[in-house]
């Protein structure tokens, strides 16, 4: 097992001006070839998680922060739901705008053309090369935003709901790379209600909820220990189980 | 419109900076000007830069749209309070000295006008910011200017979304002034709070796209340069240094 990468010791983070702590004493250690899936209803503190496990909080956002954080990160690539936002607005062509990470690092020409074109080649996207970002379908979109991430070859990959502009196939693309990110000696940790493709390709699973860690392991125990799964479980439903009220009642309807 | 239309004009294809460089040197030169005359002659230089871009159709109808109310104001202003003596004008009776003053203000702001919008119509920001890489210019100057330069189209951009969305939702543009002056309301407050709100989430995304990392940036096209345009860019620099050291001289123009 590898040094982590992350450990956060009964970590709080309370964003400015707010009465509440988003974050409360969060401890848990993430280590390089993770994929960990972070679970939780909307507003359990997941993106809060991301923002912090990647330096952006307090950093950039503002915010206290109590407990420890050690952080071995060196460069933290983040991927929103919402891929409009995560435009450089610099670049007219996708290539460019995925070329925008690798030319920061100051690398030769041929270089940065080459990392832009294989990580918009690993994600089925090179066709959109030429392409003017702001003609793109929101689907298009993120995934050039995926590869504009990728191209820098972060050793930590944050992923906020990252499939809700994909298509199922799209999705289930994304989500199929992450082990291969991982296997590069990256950790990824997504943030996602997609709890099915997340159970796929997760090594490790964690529940937050008001903020809190409610459970940690494996994905296919903690993914599953909602409510609704529970009941299931009870009633002897085989997998995969709902995991909410309206699947549980499509089940139990069948 | 204002912004960006591409183009195939010998400014489109010019390196970047040499349109920006012809547009700084006459809004420099502008002031230095004091005269009707050479105040007019600007104009028609700003007209001529549009035109070799191409642009005049684009650049004309905003710089009308905001100039005129200047216009009017100044001549109005200096026409009929400025200092004796009057001459008759038809049926008014104007100041000359007042009339000489409005029509240098008017006039440089229609020639800062026209050259600032020829710059927008034909510099690709793109194209600008792989030059100003190219040239070594940090990022965030980088960013701040080019920004700025698509401040409006961007944000014409998605008031057009929030006007289409509103409308959805039962918004009325027609009516009386006051009904009009209401519909901003729904308008403008979407419009600001979700600029504010995109600037955060962009903020964290140019930062782990390395940003704000330290050293030089490669530029991935670079426009090119010619000793010619060079040349035109230092001429033109130096011709608007040349009238203003005229100016200070007492030799304005």
């Amino acid at each position: 097992m590898s040094a982590p990468l992350l450990r956060f010791a009964h970590v709080t983070y309370r964003h400015a001006g707010a009465l509440a702590a988003t974050l409360v004493d969060v401890t848990l250690e993430v280590s390089p070839g993770e994929v960990v899936a972070l679970a939780g209803a909307p507003g359990a503190g997941a993106t809060t998680f991301l923002l912090v496990a990647g330096g952006f909080a307090p950093r950039l956002i503002g915010g206290t922060l109590e407990g420890t954080l050690h952080s071995a990160v060196a460069w933290p690539g983040i991927v929103f739901a919402a891929p409009w936002t995560q435009l450089t607005g610099l670049c007219q062509t996708v290539l460019a705008e995925v070329a925008f990470g690798p030319a920061g690092l100051g690398l030769p020409r041929a270089a940065v053309r080459a990392a832009a074109e294989h990580a918009l080649e690993r994600l089925g996207v090179l066709h959109l090369a030429p392409r003017d970002p702001a003609t793109l379908s929101g689907g298009e979109l993120q995934r050039v935003i995926v590869a504009a991430v990728l191209a820098q070859e972060p050793d930590l990959l944050l992923l906020d709901d990252p499939a809700a502009e994909l298509d199922p196939a799209g999705a289930d693309a994304l989500y199929a790379l992450l082990p291969d990110v991982a296997a590069a000696g990256a950790a990824v940790l997504v943030a996602t209600p997609d709890t099915e493709r997340a159970a796929r390709v997760a090594t490790r699973a964690v529940r937050l909820d008001g903020g809190r860690v409610v459970a940690d392991g494996a994905p296919a125990a903690v993914l599953t220990d909602t409510p609704a799964a529970r009941i299931a479980r009870a009633a002897g439903c085989p997998a995969p189980l709902p995991l909410d009220a309206d699947a549980l009642v499509a089940r139990v309807a069948r | 419109m204002i912004g960006y239309r591409p183009g195939d004009s010998p400014l489109h294809r010019a390196h970047p900076y040499t349109p920006l460089a012809l547009a700084a040197a006459l809004l420099l030169a502008v002031f230095a000007f004091g005269s009707p005359g050479a105040v007019g002659a600007a104009v028609l230089a700003a007209v001529v830069l549009a035109l070799a871009g191409g642009v005049l159709g684009y650049t004309a109808r905003p710089a009308l749209a905001l100039g005129l109310t200047t216009w009017v104001l100044l001549l109005v202003l200096h026409g009929l309070l400025g200092p004796e003596p009057f001459v008759a004008a038809g049926p008014l009776h104007v100041s000359a000295a007042g009339l000489r003053r409005a029509l240098v203000l008017g006039g440089r702001l229609t020639a800062i006008l026209v050259a600032f919008l020829t710059v927008l119509a034909v510099v690709s920001p793109a194209r600008l910011v792989d030059a100003m890489t190219d040239r070594g210019v940090p990022f965030a100057r980088m960013y701040l200017l080019v920004s700025t330069l698509t401040l409006v189209p961007r944000l014409r951009a998605r008031a057009a979304q929030v006007l289409e969305a509103q409308q959805c939702r039962g918004l009325r543009l027609g009516g009386s002034p006051l009904a009009r002056v209401a519909a901003l309301g729904p308008l403008v407050l979407p419009l600001v709070l979700g600029a504010l709100a995109e600037v955060d989430e962009q903020v964290l995304a140019l930062d782990a796209r390395g940003a704000g990392r330290p050293g030089r940036r490669t530029a991935l096209d670079p426009p090119g340069d010619s000793a010619l345009q060079r040349t035109v860019r230092w001429a033109a620099l130096l011709l608007a240094a040349a009238a203003f050291a005229a100016k200070f001289a007492g030799h304005a123009l």
